[in-house]
């Protein structure tokens, strides 16, 4: 989310995490993502949006973890072997993203990535930075900053629906 | 001399710091010598600690600082010579240009760029160099004082009366005796001042018999103390996976000789961690005194606005507590002593007519009991009374006739801490707007604390707070509900009962239990959890009913077991998912897992707002 230079970012070569949803690959910006972790015992919290699957102890810090699919309006699916937390750190806030799967770690030159149609299976263009191309596959870059407040607006709003 | 911009950060951001300690330190200082205008030791103390100001900010170039501190500093030293005697003008006239400072520090502290009115200050100070009448500067507009509070403007003919009486108009001791007769008690500035600078271990120790000692201690960032603390928890819990594995070896068939050598390890390992552990939990341990060294200063200003004699005793300032905790009681002890010399302290006639002494005493005490700390406010003036605030209350229609009828001493006093609640019938400048001991409650039920109000019409009023030593680690009851685990801090739990599906009643809709006479509104744990309301199928199952409380408010939540009582690390879940209702924090067990703790205070206020929309319900059990 870094702010860059027309100019500048037709050089440049951006470092991403990739990984699996569905059937679809994205990414996340490397200097967002803190650690790649397997599924752990998460503890439900109440009354949270249905995406947010629990809170989970990160070597002594309690961290919420999201389900993505949920968030992006996905089928849910049963956690496999492959399943991980990306722990994301925006803003201060620190954050698990559940994902199906994490790939690969790729370099990726600014110059191939094109901004977002209007809609890509289901994720709202919004949370999407942009979409790159790899050697024939289609990446799509999420904007994790986005999808972190959004949906905390979200959730505001499930709790004043759930106290009305 | 020329510095790199960061090193010229540094330097300004040290300024700030000694300054604001000795600026505090600084009004303790003038208080004490207020009651004892000879105190050369004091005086050349406070002499210095302006003098140290100065030059700093000479230094750094703070050219306004310097002009009001330069003139200051002349002031006091005439003062220490003996060319000049302390007269509460002057008095009057250094205070406002310490608050002047103050006022300029904050300047420098937000880089405002903002420039202050020194001039009324400043003018002030040089007509009492060239010896004139102190009377003058009073009337002039100062600028907006520290605490913000609005300043006493006095007409010119009121200041020589004013001046003549000030002495024992507002005598302020921190000792823990009164002294009945007015301004002439030496013992007692000398022993103030001691205390002034033994309860600022980082501020300047420049007493004259130690000119020169060492400072014992180094300033070390909250944040990294909070990452110590966390990893000092983290080192318990892997403590307990150690002690059960251990445990296992003697199941796994080890040998003798290693079991025993491994108990013996891990028995180390125990009591190095809970030393640990506390030693860290000192470490944020603050004396109380930090809080309660703003008070003399505040009632002696509150004191002579109001016209009122005020003595305030405070005792028990060495007593320790943790800093979270301290940070949250200053508000709430403002706001009770502003109470109390504005609507509790008569005026000194009328303390007369009534047979009592003219000044009135508040005393500001706390000590530690057991893991609790005791704070106290208490007051020997007109006191509140209950029937007063029935008779308002249902005025406000706070209440109604009838529940303000069978209402107890007790819980009439409590209604003061309803919202939009006073019983001033004058609104004044400090007080009786009807926002504050609402906001007092709040402030001490967020940090687990509870107030009991006690008074006594026309012998005066209590408030004891009663305060955990740290808000870190706290009791909890582990409780199941709905398949989870959650955690009840044990502080708001009253009682537990065990009790059948059909004990349950349910008035106008809602749930209640009756437990000997008393009716307490019901809250399913597992409907809270899961969001709906299910009632349950197993009718006829054992239930637990956990009775909770904060202060007179009481509410039972209902849950399918008790696991039992746990000392636990509260955490917070983050930014993302602060604020979730009902739930006050995380905190992660023995075993590594997470368990939520409840929000009691939250939990109910949310069953009293339900109660609220429902006007049918008559039963009014809050």
């Amino acid at each position: 989310m870094q702010p860059k230079n027309e100019s500048d970012s037709k050089k440049e070569v951006l470092q991403l995490v990739t990984f699996r949803l569905g059937t679809e690959e994205y990414s996340l910006d490397i200097l967002s993502v803190q650690e790649i972790i397997r599924h752990m015992h998460l503890t439900k919290v109440p009354r949270t949006p249905d995406f947010v699957e629990g809170v989970i102890n990160l070597r002594g810090r309690v961290i919420p973890v999201l389900d993505l699919r949920k968030r992006f309006g996905l089928p849910s699916e049963d956690r496999t072997n492959e399943t991980r937390i990306i722990v994301v750190e925006v803003e201060g806030k620190t954050v698990g993203l559940k994902v199906d799967a994490v790939s690969e770690v790729l370099r990726l030159p600014a110059a191939s990535v094109e901004p977002p149609p209007s809609i890509i299976s289901g994720v709202e263009s919004e949370y999407i930075k942009g979409v790159g191309k790899l050697d024939g596959r289609l990446i799509i870059l999420l904007d994790v900053g986005k999808i972190l407040t959004r949906s905390e607006k979200d959730a505001l709003g499930n709790v004043i629906v759930a106290t009305a | 001399m020329t510095f790199s911009s960061n090193e010229m950060d540094e330097i300004v951001g040290d300024f700030i710091v000694e300054s604001s300690e000795s600026l505090e330190s600084l009004d303790q200082k003038f208080i004490g010598l207020e009651k004892n205008p000879r105190d050369s030791v004091l005086l050349n103390d406070i002499f210095r600690s302006v003098h140290t100001i100065k030059g700093a900010a000479g230094f750094l170039g703070f050219q306004q600082m310097v002009d009001v501190t330069h003139v200051a500093e002349d002031v006091l030293n005439k003062l220490r010579k003996n060319e000049m005697t302390m007269t509460p003008g002057i008095m009057d006239s250094l205070l406002r240009a310490i608050d002047l400072i103050k006022t300029l520090l904050k300047n420098i502290k937000e880089r405002n760029n903002r420039q202050e009115d020194t001039a009324p200050a400043i003018a002030a100070l040089k007509a009492i160099l060239s010896g004139a009448s102190v009377s003058a500067p009073v009337e002039g507009g100062y600028p907006p004082v520290a605490e913000g509070q609005g300043r006493p403007i006095v007409e010119a003919s009121e200041v020589e009366v004013f001046v003549e009486q000030e002495m024992s108009r507002a005598r302020i001791t921190t000792g823990a005796e009164i002294p009945i007769a007015s301004s002439s008690a030496p013992a007692d500035g000398s022993s103030m001042h001691r205390r002034s600078t033994d309860v600022m271990p980082l501020g300047s120790k420049t007493d004259e018999a130690q000119p020169k000692e060492k400072e014992q201690s180094i300033r070390v960032d909250i944040e990294r103390l909070d990452s110590v603390l966390n990893l000092a928890g983290e080192l318990v819990l892997s403590r307990n996976r150690m002690m059960r594995l251990g445990g296992k070896l003697g199941e796994w068939n080890a040998e003798a000789e290693l079991t025993a050598q491994f108990d013996e390890a891990i028995a180390q390992l125990d009591l190095v961690t809970t030393d640990l552990q506390l030693a860290v939990m000192k470490m944020r341990m603050q004396p109380i005194a930090k809080v309660f060294n703003k008070f003399p200063r505040m009632v002696r200003d509150l004191a002579r606005q109001n016209n009122k004699e005020v003595d305030l005793i405070l005792r028990g300032e060495e007593t320790e507590l943790d800093k979270t905790v301290i940070e949250e009681i200053g508000d709430p002890l403002v706001h009770l002593i502003r109470n109390a010399v504005d609507h509790g302290i008569e005026t000194p006639d009328e303390r007369a007519a009534k047979g009592k002494p003219r000044a009135g005493v508040i005393s500001l005490s706390a000590y530690q009991e057991g893991r609790h700390i005791i704070v106290s406010v208490s007051d020997d003036g007109k006191g509140i009374d209950p029937e007063y605030v029935k008779t308002s209350a249902v005025e406000k229609g706070i209440v109604s006739k009838e529940e303000a009828e069978k209402m107890s001493h007790k819980e009439a006093l409590n209604l003061i801490f309803i919202p939009g609640f006073t019983t001033a019938k004058q609104v004044s400048s400090i007080s009786g707007r009807g926002v504050g001991m609402d906001v007092v409650k709040t402030n001490i039920t967020r940090i687990n604390g509870t107030i009991v109000v006690d008074s006594e019409v026309g012998k005066g009023m209590k408030i004891v707070f009663r305060l955990p030593l740290t808000l870190a680690i706290i009791q909890a009851l582990t409780v199941e509900a709905g398949g989870g685990v959650y955690g009840i801090p044990l502080s708001t739990v009253v009682e537990n009962l065990r009790l059948a599906e059909d004990d349950i009643k349910s008035i106008e809709g809602r749930e209640v239990v009756y437990i000997r006479g008393n009716v307490y509104p019901v809250v399913r744990l597992s409907n809270l959890v899961s969001g709906r309301s299910l009632k349950t199928s197993q009718a006829a199952e054992w239930k637990y009913v956990v009775v909770t409380g904060i202060g007179e408010k009481n509410v039972g939540i209902l849950v399918d077991k008790l696991h039992g009582q746990e000392e636990i690390v509260l955490k917070s879940m983050g930014e993302y998912l602060k604020g979730t209702e009902g739930i006050a924090g995380a905190c992660i067990t023995g075993d590594g897992t997470v368990i939520l703790i409840l929000d009691v205070a939250g939990l109910i206020e949310s069953v009293s707002r339900r109660q609220q929309k429902n006007l049918t319900d008559k039963a009014g059990f809050i």
